[in-house]
């Protein structure tokens, strides 16, 4: 279940995507962790996240913020994603100063969450990479479209969602702020990054064309 | 997923946010153009009916039968797993290691994530890389992952045969190896991946080792496999329920 591990992109694309979320381990500190849970969002909340949710009860784009906050779970996995590092390093600083004894992981660029660790004061435990997607390759669309996809681990985010949404802002029927929410609202965990997402479809709209095959 | 032929409208807002492109429009006995879902691809990932947009409240969710039921459990991470009680399709793996312990030092944890990204996997291909896996002997695949508990046989990385046919959007092989064995699995998943009709997304998890390095991600450099620049880190906030043994 590592939702957060295959976004794909550039450095530069990547480079203001960070995600920091928490979670009790089954059978071994889960009982009443759903007090640290809330506590852990309530935290991150105070540092401007782009996007916020519980996988129990979605993403800030299609539950309130205040719902997903007072419904957490034992069983809760709470996330907030940031588009920019000092928020972020504020937000891990913050988390780390609660104690709250529950498991905090982040994603992002490996050299950049180090160091944001290092800054906070934090020695990493264990660390996860991707060594890429293998077999049949030709399968995947345009890197451009599993750029947006990938920001959902779970692949809630369809290939085709994100062509529409590149159609649309072109079409003049969305705009690119409303696309990138669209686009995070099906991503149920909350960790997609509608900022980034945005940020992207300026890039590329440019190089597509208006009718998407 | 399926569609009420008699309440859908044919505009076709289902369509984009089908994750297996399983939507299409027919015309009806009656005549007027229809959604069809393509049982045989769609995932039960429940994407389209969460997204609200069907303005005749057509779609619904009949409840899977046995096997169909495997789609939405692997598919839908709404879907808790009663033996995990994780929703989604995978572990804690990595993400509890702080409290857990269960990556120790000189262990590599490696998961092949079948049909990742957004393409989707029969439990076929599944099934071919976990025999591949198996094959290198003593490879023991996590017991608490859900999809171990559908092996038929543990030991050969053989299926349920009432699955086999079953598609997923994804489904998590995964293990835990010593470090001295981390190019050897490298090997055998490049091998088999060549015969896959899909494609998979590779992870490898290990726990950082004393400099702050992390000596699996290395080790597969070593066997010519640059890993992504981007990952996942544990920061060891959760208080720990083992007793670590010193390296």
């Amino acid at each position: 279940m590592s939702h957060t591990l295959h976004r794909r992109g550039t450095v530069e694309s990547l480079k203001n995507d960070f995600v920091i979320f928490a979670m009790s381990a089954k059978g071994i500190n889960e009982i009443d962790s759903n007090i640290q849970l809330r506590r852990f969002l309530e935290i991150v909340r105070q540092f401007g996240p782009v996007n916020l949710g519980d996988m129990k009860t979605g993403n800030c784009f299609i539950t309130p913020e205040e719902t997903i906050i007072t419904s957490t779970k034992d069983t809760s996995i709470v996330h907030g994603v940031f588009d920019n590092r000092e928020a972020f390093i504020k937000a891990l600083k913050a988390v780390k100063d609660a104690d709250l004894g529950v498991s905090v992981i982040v994603s992002g660029l490996l050299d950049a969450t180090q160091e944001c660790c290092r800054e906070a004061g934090i020695n990493r435990n264990t660390c996860e990479t991707s060594l890429g997607v293998w077999g049949k390759n030709e399968l995947l669309p345009d890197e451009d479209i599993l750029r947006f996809s990938t920001m959902c681990g779970h692949g809630m985010v369809a290939f085709s969602l994100v062509k529409k949404m590149i159609e649309d802002v072109k079409e003049g029927r969305r705009t690119i702020q409303e696309a990138a929410q669209e686009m995070a609202k099906p991503c149920q965990c909350g960790v997609f990054n509608p900022s980034r997402a945005a940020a992207m479809l300026e890039e590329i709209l440019c190089l597509w064309g208006i009718r998407i095959a | 997923m399926k569609v009420d032929e008699s309440k859908c409208l044919g505009c076709g807002r289902c369509r984009p946010y089908c994750t297996m492109g399983a939507i299409s429009f027919v015309r009806a006995e009656q005549g007027q153009v229809c959604a069809r879902i393509d049982q045989h691809e769609c995932v039960d990932c429940g994407v389209c009916y969460r997204a609200e947009v069907c303005p005749g409240e057509a779609l619904y969710e009949p409840t899977p039968q046995w096997p169909r039921s495997v789609r939405s459990t692997f598919s839908n991470p709404l879907v808790e797993h009663k033996e995990t009680r994780i929703p989604g399709r995978g572990t804690e793996e990595m993400k509890t290691n702080d409290v857990t312990g269960r990556f120790k030092w000189g262990e590599a944890g490696m998961a092949v994530e079948m049909g990742r990204p957004g393409i989707g996997a029969r439990f076929t291909d599944i099934e071919k890389v976990a025999m591949a896996l198996a094959a290198l002997g003593d490879i023991h695949f996590e017991a608490k992952n859900p999809l171990t508990g559908l092996m038929a046989d543990k030991r050969t990385g053989r299926m349920n045969a009432e699955v086999l046919n079953e598609k997923v959007l994804s489904a998590i092989i995964e293990m835990t190896v010593p470090l001295t064995r981390v190019q050897e699995v490298i090997g055998a998943v490049q091998k088999v991946a060549n015969e896959l009709s899909t494609v998979c997304s590779f992870d490898l998890t290990c726990k950082v080792h004393p400099g702050d390095t992390v000596p699996a991600f290395e080790l597969a450099l070593g066997a010519g496999v640059k890993h992504t620049l981007n990952g996942k880190t544990n920061v060891g906030l959760g208080r720990p329920f083992f007793e670590e043994v010193k390296l």
